[in-house]
């Protein structure tokens, strides 16, 4: 049984009908306008959009903003809290009766997580509008404090999901790349405030001037969601080729990408920079698929060849010529005996290079966690950079990277 | 053809000016301080304007003139319109490129077509001041509008592209139908957001908030676009860095492939595909041990099997990558008989006849086997190729796909083998170092 599981939904729904009951209650507003509100909130609950992050955002987030907006300004509060309320709460009990497995994953903190960020918004556009109409005047009073009400709720939303996403990199990196996901928001928003602007000058046409801009939004999120599965899906398979030629050990490009995010997240790199590490481990061993030649078989070759014929395959592709020029550099040492450090190589690639050897040593030479530690340890300031070797430490001994 | 375009360019020049001057001599110039912030943002629109493909750059700037034009009304529209269209010429390529003809050209085709969207939309402005009653029949004079500006887009750059390539087809820009259906939706959601400006001038910054999604929308279809090419360059790297003698080959395959396929009117999306399939076609050598690659003469019964199995591992390795999927399809039937014999790959069971692009690729790729130089012999003739195919027309290929490629390679006068050798058995023996060159 899946559906209605979890206590906390329960009580959350239990606060909704509260919420609700109260709200409505105080309203002054017509039980009709609120019920239509509700039905709104509701229905768009149960469109979302995939954002950059992994998140996804529901087209709740512009009907949400427009209830307040449009029922709120002063008077009418617990109008607007109330018809909030029932709106996510009819919204989620649609999607426990019939929503996919797939939807109810994530369902229950979605909900719980979007409509605390409506009330919020609606608390500090109500705060906000009274203030704001004081000190500019009640002309542009209501968009500068949907604004700022927005940006409090774009802000709660990045840090709650970022809180409550279970993964195996740092919150910190989760948070930054929630941040990423600002155009949805503010499209979101926009189509929102737009709707709540114009239905008392346009009636019925106010739906369609909101809703047809945004398809073309949902429509382009798609695209950029298919884009990076495209990516993704690419590198893994490019990845694998070696693998099933047999010439690289199978699995190492796998694990080997696992530990490298886990370790750029936990070093603090950004949300570029960690997808740049992950592409390069995954494919720091695609230049193996070279060592079919028969004349490389009778020469021989270095780790160096490796990472050349690696990147040069690599470079072909023109969104990963960064990846090309990380993958070139997986074997160049932190420091050769009797010189300076190298300060240009790029810490993506001494990542790579020690999630590599640690790869090698557990799985391949069947190492202890330890044992694999201590080779890292004694390779610290010649082939390790020491800040990583540190960093795959943490990391490996918190627990195995997750997924 | 550098003296056609600047003709070119003159002639589009002066149809804009004429236009404009007669926008000028019609109309009132909209307020310019409301007028001024649409100029700056469609300025901005075109000047980042995307790439869709080669040479054909999109932005949703079609949806700002129109804004435009419905927002300032009656007795302003096409100025307004047109004004600002002629204020925003130039994408960054164009400046990086130094494309100064073609800057032109594009300059007088968008203010012709920005003032005759203007001069469409006046009869659906209401006379005096408008009320939400007025709404419908702007929102229709917008449709009419946008459809008109696309089309006098349209047809004066193809016109354009049939001038200076004087080609009667308009190969390169044959996306431009699929994405001229979404820009004459956007121009209308722009005549909308215009009519809301005009009743709600409040609006105005998320109006522009809205442009800024429609230029996602376009920025997006081509990020997509790029992965998907990405890919397919990635593997197909990857493939020769494998194996020399396949460098080459994949490409003529292509090649081949792509004129037995616009022969036989294939276009748009389908012909892509096909000739994607392939430069895909031999991506399974990938994982081919390389004494079976290299092998000289014939291979074993074995080991034909092996290397069936080796090629379709990597099959299902790419047809993970779900775009690839329909291009994996074609490239795996393209070893199946026509009539149904020999083996095929993922989704061809043995029996079942390959589909019609895999019939393509499987000409294609016997004829660039005949005529090019393999480990174990020599290039065979041109004529000779012919004749092979011709014969095992029926059996193991499709007739009609073979005439196609036949009457096509004739036809583009190009020759392909060593001339005059006219036997495999001699081939072969020129190879050994045993026969005459």
């Amino acid at each position: 049984m899946t559906r209605f599981r979890h206590l906390e939904s329960v009580l959350w729904a239990l606060t909704m009908l509260g919420i609700a009951f109260i709200g409505v209650g105080q309203s002054d507003s017509s039980l009709a306008a609120l019920s239509i509100a509700g039905v709104l909130i509701a229905g768009a609950a149960l469109i979302t959009v995939p954002a950059s992050s992994g998140n996804r955002f529901s087209l709740a987030l512009a009907a949400a903003t427009a209830v307040p907006l449009l029922i709120g300004p002063i008077f009418d509060f617990g109008g607007a809290v109330g018809a909030v309320a029932v709106g996510f709460l009819s919204g989620w009990v649609v999607l426990q009766l019939f929503g996919s497995d797939e939807q109810l994953a994530t369902a229950d903190s979605d909900f719980l997580r979007q409509s605390f960020g409506a009330f919020l918004f609606a608390a500090f556009y109500v705060a906000l509008e009274g203030a704001a109409g004081l000190w500019i005047g009640p002309a542009g009073a209501n968009l500068v404090a949907a604004v700022a009400a927005a940006l409090v709720w774009f802000g709660f939303e990045t840090g709650a999901w970022a809180l409550t996403t279970y993964d195996r990199v740092s919150r910190r990196y989760l948070l930054r790349l929630a941040v990423e996901d600002w155009p949805v928001a503010f499209s979101l928003f926009a189509v929102g405030a737009l709707f709540a602007y114009v239905l008392p000058e346009l009636g019925w046409w106010a739906p369609v001037v909101a809703l047809l801009p945004y398809s073309f939004a949902h429509i382009a999120f798609f695209r950029s969601h298919l884009a990076r599965v495209t990516y993704s899906q690419t590198i893994r398979s490019l990845a694998r080729i070696p693998e099933v030629a047999g010439l690289s050990p199978d699995g190492h490009s796998d694990r080997t990408a696992d530990l490298s995010v886990a370790v750029a997240t936990e070093l603090g790199l950004n949300p570029h920079e960690v997808r740049m590490v992950e592409y390069a481990a995954r494919l720091h061993d695609i230049g193996r698929i070279t060592l079919n030649e028969l004349n490389i078989i009778k020469v021989g070759f270095t780790d160096d060849d490796i990472a050349r014929w690696g990147s040069e395959i690599i470079s072909e592709a023109p969104f990963l010529t960064e990846v090309a020029a990380l993958v070139r550099q997986q074997h160049d040492p932190y420091r050769r005996p009797g010189e300076r450090k190298d300060p240009d190589l790029p810490i993506p690639s001494k990542i790579i290079k020690a999630a590599s050897a640690y790869d090698h040593a557990t799985s391949e030479l069947g190492f202890s966690t330890l044992e694999a530690l201590e080779v890292l340890h004694r390779g610290a300031a010649y082939d390790f950079d020491p800040d990583v070797v540190e960093g795959i430490r943490h990391v490996v001994m918190l627990g195995e990277p997750q997924r | 053809m550098q003296a056609v375009k600047v003709k070119l360019a003159i002639a589009y020049a002066g149809l804009g000016a004429v236009a404009l001057g007669i926008a000028v001599a019609t109309q009132e110039f909209p307020p310019l301080r409301d007028w001024a912030p649409f100029a700056v943002v469609a300025f901005l629109t075109v000047y980042h304007a995307v790439e869709v493909n080669d040479h054909l750059t999109a932005s949703p700037a079609a949806m700002i003139f129109l804004a435009t034009a419905v927002a300032f009304g009656a007795g302003h529209a096409a100025l307004g319109a047109a004004a600002i269209s002629a204020v925003s010429p130039v994408t960054k390529s164009d400046i990086a490129e130094r494309r100064v003809a073609l800057s032109v050209i594009n300059w007088g085709q968008t203010v012709v077509a920005a003032v005759l969207a203007g001069f469409v939309l006046e009869p659906f402005f209401p006379s005096g001041a408008w009320s939400q009653r007025d709404f419908p029949l702007v929102a229709a004079g917008a449709m009419l509008a946008s459809m008109v500006y696309h089309l006098v887009n349209w047809g004066l750059v193809s016109l354009a592209v049939r001038i200076v390539y004087r080609k009667r087809e308009v190969r390169p820009w044959s996306r431009m139908g699929s994405i001229l259906r979404s820009t004459v939706v956007m121009g209308f959601v722009g005549g909308l957001l215009g009519a809301t400006y005009h009743l709600v001038p409040v609006a105005l910054p998320l109006i522009f908030a809205l442009f800024g999604v429609g230029y996602l929308a376009f920025s997006s279809l081509s990020e997509l676009r790029e992965a998907q090419e990405a890919t397919l360059r990635g593997f197909i790297k990857a493939l020769e860095a494998k194996d020399l003698y396949t460098r080459g080959h994949t490409e003529r395959v292509a090649y081949f492939s792509q004129l037995i396929a616009e022969r036989m009117n294939y276009r748009g999306t389908r012909l892509e595909r096909v000739r994607w399939a392939a430069l895909i076609h031999d991506v399974g050598k990938l994982a081919v041990p390389r004494d079976l690659i290299r092998k000289r003469g014939r291979l074993e019964d074995g080991e034909y099997e092996q290397l069936q199995v080796h090629a379709h591992v990597v099959e299902d390795l790419l047809a993970e990558v779900e775009f690839l999927r329909p291009m994996v399809e074609i490239a795996s039937g393209h070893h199946s008989r026509f009539d149904g014999g020999g083996y095929g790959g993922t989704g061809h069971a043995h029996g079942n006849p390959p589909s019609q692009e895999a019939r393509i690729l499987a000409v294609a790729d016997a004829f660039d086997a005949m005529t090019s130089t393999r480990s174990y012999r020599v290039a065979l003739s041109q004529e000779f190729a012919f004749q092979e195919l011709r014969s095992n027309a029926g059996t193991q290929f499709d007739p009609e796909v073979v005439e196609a490629l036949v009457q096509s390679v004739v036809e583009s006068g190009e020759r392909y083998g060593s001339p005059n050798l006219g036997s495999e058995q001699a081939a072969r023996l020129i190879a050994e170092g045993k026969g005459r060159p």
